[in-house]
């Protein structure tokens, strides 16, 4: 697996000062990075969690196969390369990352396949939010591309997710990018307690505990991950 | 100078003979298609993947050229799925262990390639410029098994010719619908590794690559030039 600092080349996200050109503000530019750390850590707690919680037997009674934990597995340790990437990256910057949250996954955790929906939806969700967020790094090429290589691997899980559970791993010819409020009303009954960032630049909050109700109002895209 | 996807298309003889050629590209997808450890070696070859920053090695007059070098892509994904459904049919791709027959996800992904195709096209025109034509190309395959191994190559090469141009656009809102296109190419990418006995997600990050990188990979399969035609 690959190391954070050896993420960190791969994904050009070393030479991260915004450049003097650059017209978003570091404080815009921390709060679009957070927003994804929150969303990272979510992700990497509910698979670290779940897959201690669960055996092999109980994705093999489903007719999987015993590879198909391992897959998971490697998944989770995508999400755990995507928080220590964005942790380095965001205090590199000078920025304070949040840290992980309580979360409630008990409704997940009932059975293998409650824990497979659920991790479907989070990743369909995970997808839609890069999509909608990184138009908020257009002016730092370096994270953007940085966040882009996130976001194809998580549009990847989220059709392997989708294939186990017997859904389209693609089901349209455009992946729905979702604003930050949808994303936080997706999220949130997850969250027991736990810092919410979301982009300053969607009227976002940069480090308050308090999810945004901004853009509750925008309704062209529903928020419908295929759960 | 001339837009990025003219040189694109008149650099491919060039490319061709010197670069990867298609017999060893096609040699290498069918280790892939094999289910080898080399999956995706050819993207590995030195000089191809460095694992830094894509640099502007070549660029980008403006957002127009960024999407005619989608289009360019988009155009031979399209042609190639197109082709080849009307090549061979459910029984020699044979059972899909992942739910839907393999023909069937194969008929999607080509209709989301020919989405791309006409959005993107639709958008350049809308933004004065003018969208690159479909041009004419041998994929190389032989069989269902090939094809797949292609398919597979196609779809990851595509996603990170995407990745490596994101940082060119300069509206935001094409930069969303690069990001609406990109994930869709992942989300291919994914199966048709799985079809193909690799890992859907063979990294924690995506592998950006440059426009010159993606034309050694997808240039030999452009065997005429529609704008500058030179004859193969």
């Amino acid at each position: 697996m690959l190391q954070p600092l050896d993420m960190l080349t791969k994904a050009g996200a070393v030479r991260l000062a915004p450049a003097a050109q650059d017209t978003a503000s570091d404080e815009d530019i921390l709060s679009v990075l957070n927003y994804a750390l929150t969303l990272e850590h979510l992700e990497n707690a509910f698979y670290r969690d779940g897959l201690a919680s669960f055996t092999v037997d109980a994705f093999t009674a489903l007719g999987f196969q015993p590879s198909v934990v391992d897959y998971i597995a490697e998944i989770g340790a995508h999400e755990l390369a995507h928080v220590e990437t964005l942790t380095a990256v965001i205090t590199d910057l000078g920025g304070t990352p949040v840290a992980e949250g309580i979360y409630d996954f008990t409704a997940a955790y009932a059975d293998a396949t409650a824990f497979l929906a659920t991790a479907m939806a989070l990743e369909n969700t995970g997808v839609g939010a890069y999509t909608g967020a990184a138009q908020y790094l257009i002016d730092n090429d370096d994270l953007l591309t940085a966040a882009l290589t996130i976001h194809g691997v998580e549009a990847r899980h989220a059709a392997y997710l989708n294939v186990l559970n017997d859904e389209d791993p693609f089901p349209d010819a455009f992946d729905e990018p979702l604003t930050p409020a949808e994303v936080v009303e997706i999220a949130g009954p997850f969250i027991v307690d736990a810092e919410v960032v979301t982009p300053l630049a969607a009227g976002g909050v940069g480090g308050d505990a308090t999810p945004m109700a901004e853009d509750e109002e925008d309704e062209e895209a529903e928020a419908t991950p295929a759960a | 100078m001339r837009p990025l996807h003219e040189r694109l298309l008149s650099d491919v003889f060039q490319e061709q003979a010197r670069r990867l050629s298609r017999r060893r590209l096609l040699a290498q997808s069918a280790t892939v298609a094999a289910g080898g450890a080399l999956a995706f070696s050819f993207l590995d070859a030195p000089g191809l993947l460095g694992g830094r920053t894509v640099s502007a090695q070549t660029t980008f007059a403006d957002d127009v050229e960024v999407l005619n070098y989608a289009l360019t892509l988009e155009h031979l994904e399209y042609a190639f799925y197109r082709d080849g459904l009307e090549t061979f049919s459910d029984e020699d791709f044979g059972e899909s262990p992942f739910g839907a027959p393999i023909s069937e996800r194969l008929t999607s992904i080509r209709d989301h390639e020919q989405a791309h195709v006409e959005t993107l096209t639709t958008v350049i025109t809308d933004l004065g410029g003018e969208p690159v034509e479909e041009a004419a190309y041998d994929f190389g395959y032989t069989d269902a098994i090939s094809f797949l191994a292609v398919a597979q190559a196609l779809e990851n090469t595509g996603v990170s010719a995407y990745d490596g141009a994101g940082q060119f656009l300069e509206n935001p809102d094409l930069l969303t619908a690069a990001g609406t296109i990109v994930a869709v190419e992942a989300r291919h990418a994914s199966y048709l590794n799985l079809l193909n006995g690799v890992l859907p997600f063979p990294a924690a990050v995506e592998t950006p690559l440059t426009p010159d990188e993606v034309l050694a990979i997808a240039g030999p399969f452009i065997v005429t030039d529609p704008i500058a035609t030179p004859e193969a």
